[in-house]
């Protein structure tokens, strides 16, 4: 498995968890289908739950909301943007 | 029936503009700002961000930050006053949680250090200082209280209740409200810009505004309350309407409520909170209410800050001195004006005739309010009072330990206690669980308890509003909240709990589920909540149509619930619940009625039970009317609450059976709301089981129940047949 895989299946579950989507299993995320307002009811506070973990995990801050549509747009976007900045993968 | 109107003929504000009427009406003049760092608490991890927070030393006591800022505005209100105010009303968001978080942080586990953490305990402290003998709300809907306690303070003049009632609405700065509005990245780092092309949310700040308003022309009127209206978005948790939808009902309402025509509105105090939505849905809403010329408009926000429950009673003050000084306050903060919202905001001070102005305050949950305030004698609003008439029961459930309604009235009818603490799945099986995957123990059970009361009234037509009593609101999410805040050194605070931290956002929920887009009310009082809850239900619903749903629940928590409630504290078992009715003005719908018969605070009242006799009509109707009392009497009050049943029993030669309710369910605040509801199950059987009556069968022979609330305050609530 690739980096970008593991960091793709590994965010899969972490949104699962922290989103508390009981009923959807990691691998129904899709890397291109829209992440935000799509089938998976993410809103504007589960954004915010997300950039929380990103900032924990990631070291990244997104304090941006311009740049945060771009980033949240689908999971791929959001697996790009963290390999790009990350300043340490989590375990 | 006689006319009212409400004449404002008393105010006090403090705010970060200054205290008083002439320090603020100067600063407004001038067009300053109160934004600033704040110094009130330090931060850890980041410097301070700009806030509208208080200049100088206010501290004078051991009270909580809040209920200080509240006592001064009072007593400006009140100065002229020679009579006690007749009831109180604030909206108060956050009470004594700025002392709470402290204790907390430390760790400090006394109870008497969390004596005035509830939110109620604000407007119970006013009401004891001003030796008010009648009711106290505190509406906690957020960012539209302090407009939403002026409201229900017009329709008790209007009811005819009273004749003077004390109103406003307070919030200090705290930690819970600083970190939550950062977390939800809704602060402006340079300060509130409110209608600015480059804003970017708002200055949290503090404050308190207080009005007393009286249904006669006393000599110092200086301006009145022309009318008010609410609304409920019924689309986000937190995000407004983007079309400004629910603002525009709630402006169209107060319009209505006033009696004036649109074109009489000279200014628009706008709620104006500087973050991106807020600013473009109110933008959208006044467009379509103004298509063509607009009155005069600003945000003072940018001036204040965002003092949330204290706002609308703040800009009410505001509303009252432009339209008896002729002075429309600045926008204060912004520099260019955002073209997208098609405003032409008021950027400077200016002083020209004012006698019409419409105040907007909204709020989280989709919580909106308005109020027009119009210069004295210019318009005639006066109102033929209409007398409270009870509430026909569609519907009703309860929940309590022992589990839902059916298995509540399965143990009682055993003799089996139901106290306790029923588990959360249970109470979410009636639940879609992705609609409620944030939602944590109270919030899951309002919407358990709202679904329930409303298939059990077999109608199709959703409820329309929500009237909606917590003593003590969502527990797990304030004190995850601040826990996530303490252990991550103020980093990284949750902001799904911050939103829902808030008391109203369970009964945002419900609006959420049911569509619910009219007035969503909640109140919190203690162990009278849910009878206050009962009586804003009484005063609002004149215009709805439809049906809507009165309730009172609370959950209970590991940690805090023995430091904040000191009933919990007498128990052995904790306990929670609670009881939701599905209720209609239209009374032929149903032969069960509900109505809050009595609402009296205990404190400088001997003859309290005298009156309460007096008020439900002598012994005789007493005797005649009730076949059970359903006694609650707060185990942290059970002393005082025994002796008051004794006086009660002893005056009013009550001979039929009788419940000590809150020894079979437990102790909380809310409580009552499902003695409500057992009697309206017991009237509904005709028979309460004989377990309560010696063992002997007891039939009701078409006589109702009295829910009696017992200690600080003391509350009648009559179930009857009709």
């Amino acid at each position: 498995m690739n980096p970008m895989e593991k960091l793709l299946n590994e965010l899969k579950v972490k949104i699962v968890e922290i989103l508390n989507l009981i009923d959807v299993h990691p691998d129904d995320i899709k890397e291109d289908a829209q992440l935000v307002g799509g089938d998976l009811e993410i809103d504007s506070i589960d954004v915010l739950e997300l950039v929380i973990m990103i900032e924990k995990d990631y070291g990244i801050k997104i304090d941006n909301r311009d740049l945060g549509v771009k980033i949240f747009a689908t999971l791929g976007t959001l697996a790009g943007y963290i390999h790009e900045n990350a300043v340490e993968l989590s375990n | 029936m006689t006319d009212v109107q409400n004449y404002i003929c008393g105010m006090g504000i403090i705010s970060s503009l200054g205290h008083g009427i002439t320090q603020t009406k100067y600063a407004l003049q001038k067009g300053w700002s109160g934004i600033g760092p704040l110094t009130l608490f330090s931060t850890v991890a980041n410097p301070p961000l700009p806030v509208g927070e208080i200049p100088g030393s206010i501290d004078s006591g051991s009270l909580p930050r809040t209920h200080q800022l509240a006592l001064l505005a009072a007593e400006q209100a009140i100065v002229k006053c020679e009579q006690s105010p007749d009831a109180v009303v604030m909206g108060i968001t956050t009470g004594g949680i700025l002392t709470t978080e402290m204790h907390l942080q430390k760790k400090a586990y006394d109870p008497e250090l969390y004596r005035y953490h509830a939110v109620g305990s604000v407007a119970e402290e006013i009401a004891r200082r001003y030796r008010c003998t009648g009711p106290v709300i505190t509406v906690s809907t957020a960012c539209s209280s302090g407009t939403v306690a002026i409201k229900i303070a017009i329709e008790m003049l209007r009811a005819g209740l009273f004749k003077r009632v004390l109103a406003g609405g307070a919030d200090s700065l705290c930690r819970l409200t600083y970190y939550g509005f950062n977390s939800l990245q809704l602060i402006d780092p340079e300060g509130a810009r409110p209608l600015d092309e480059n804003r970017r949310g708002m200055s949290v700040a503090e404050g308190a505004a207080m009005l007393l308003l009286a249904a006669d022309q006393p000599d110092n009127a200086v301006a009145e309350v022309l009318g008010a209206g609410l609304s409920c978005d019924a689309h986000h948790s937190v995000t407004p309407h983007p079309q400004g939808k629910g603002a525009l009902t709630a402006m169209q309402a107060a319009i209505k409520d006033a009696g004036v025509s649109i074109s009489a509105i000279d200014y628009i105090n706008l709620h104006g909170t500087g973050t991106p939505d807020n600013d473009l849905s109110e933008a959208h809403a006044i467009n379509t209410l103004f298509p063509g010329q607009k009155p005069l408009l600003s945000s003072v926000k940018g001036a204040f800050g965002h003092s949330l429950a204290a706002s609308g009673a703040i800009e009410a003050v505001v509303s009252a001195i432009s339209v008896s000084s002729h002075l429309v306050p600045a926008n204060t903060g912004c520099r260019i004006p955002d073209p997208d919202l098609k405003l032409e905001p008021v950027m400077q001070p200016a002083n020209v005739p004012v006698d019409c102005v419409l105040s907007n305050s909204f709020g989280f949950g989709g919580n909106n309010a308005a109020v027009i305030i119009g210069a004295l004698d210019k318009f005639d609003c006066s109102i033929s009072t209409t007398k409270i008439e009870s509430l026909a029961i569609l519907g009703c459930a309860c929940v309590t330990g022992a589990g839902t309604t059916e298995a509540t009235m399965a143990n009682l009818s055993k003799g089996a206690a139901c106290k306790g603490i029923f588990s959360v799945q249970e109470i979410s099986k009636n639940l879609s669980p992705r609609a409620v995957r944030r939602l944590k123990r109270l919030p899951r059970m309002a919407l358990s308890l709202a679904l329930a009361a409303y298939e059990s009234s077999s109608r199709k037509e959703n409820p329309s509003s929500v009237f909606l009593g917590t003593g003590w609101g969502a527990l797990s999410e304030t004190y995850d909240f601040l826990t996530g805040l303490f252990e991550t050194d103020e980093r990284f605070p949750s902001p799904t709990d911050f939103v829902a931290s808030v008391h109203n956002a369970p009964g945002g929920q419900i609006a959420l589920k049911f569509r619910s887009t009219g007035p969503n009310i909640t109140t919190s009082g203690g162990d009278y909540s849910f009878e206050q809850a009962l009586l804003s239900a009484h005063l609002l619903s004149r215009d709805i149509n439809e049906s809507f749903f009165v309730m009172g629940v609370d959950e209970s928590h590991a940690v805090v619930s023995h430091l904040f409630d000191k009933s919990v504290v007498a128990d052995d078992i904790l306990s929670d619940g609670g009881g939701s009715f599905c209720l209609t003005r239209t009374h032929d719908l149903s032969e069960l009625h509900i109505k809050l018969a009595f609402y009296e605070n205990t404190e400088n009242n001997h003859g309290v039970i005298s009156s309460l006799i007096g008020q439900l009509g002598g012994p005789e109707r007493i005797n005649a009317s009730y076949g059970i009392l359903m006694v609650g009497i707060p185990g942290g009050d059970r002393r005082e609450g025994e002796k008051q049943l004794r006086t009660f029993l002893s005056l009013s030669g009550f001979k039929n059976p009788l419940i000590d309710y809150r020894k079979l369910i437990g102790e909380f605040a809310s409580a009552s709301a499902v003695a409500a509801v057992m009697a309206t199950k017991f009237i509904g059987d005709g028979k309460i089981p004989t377990l309560f009556c010696n063992n002997r069968s007891f039939r009701l022979d078409g006589k109702g129940a009295l829910v009696l609330g017992l200690g600080k305050f003391i509350t009648a609530v009559e179930v009857l047949r009709r």
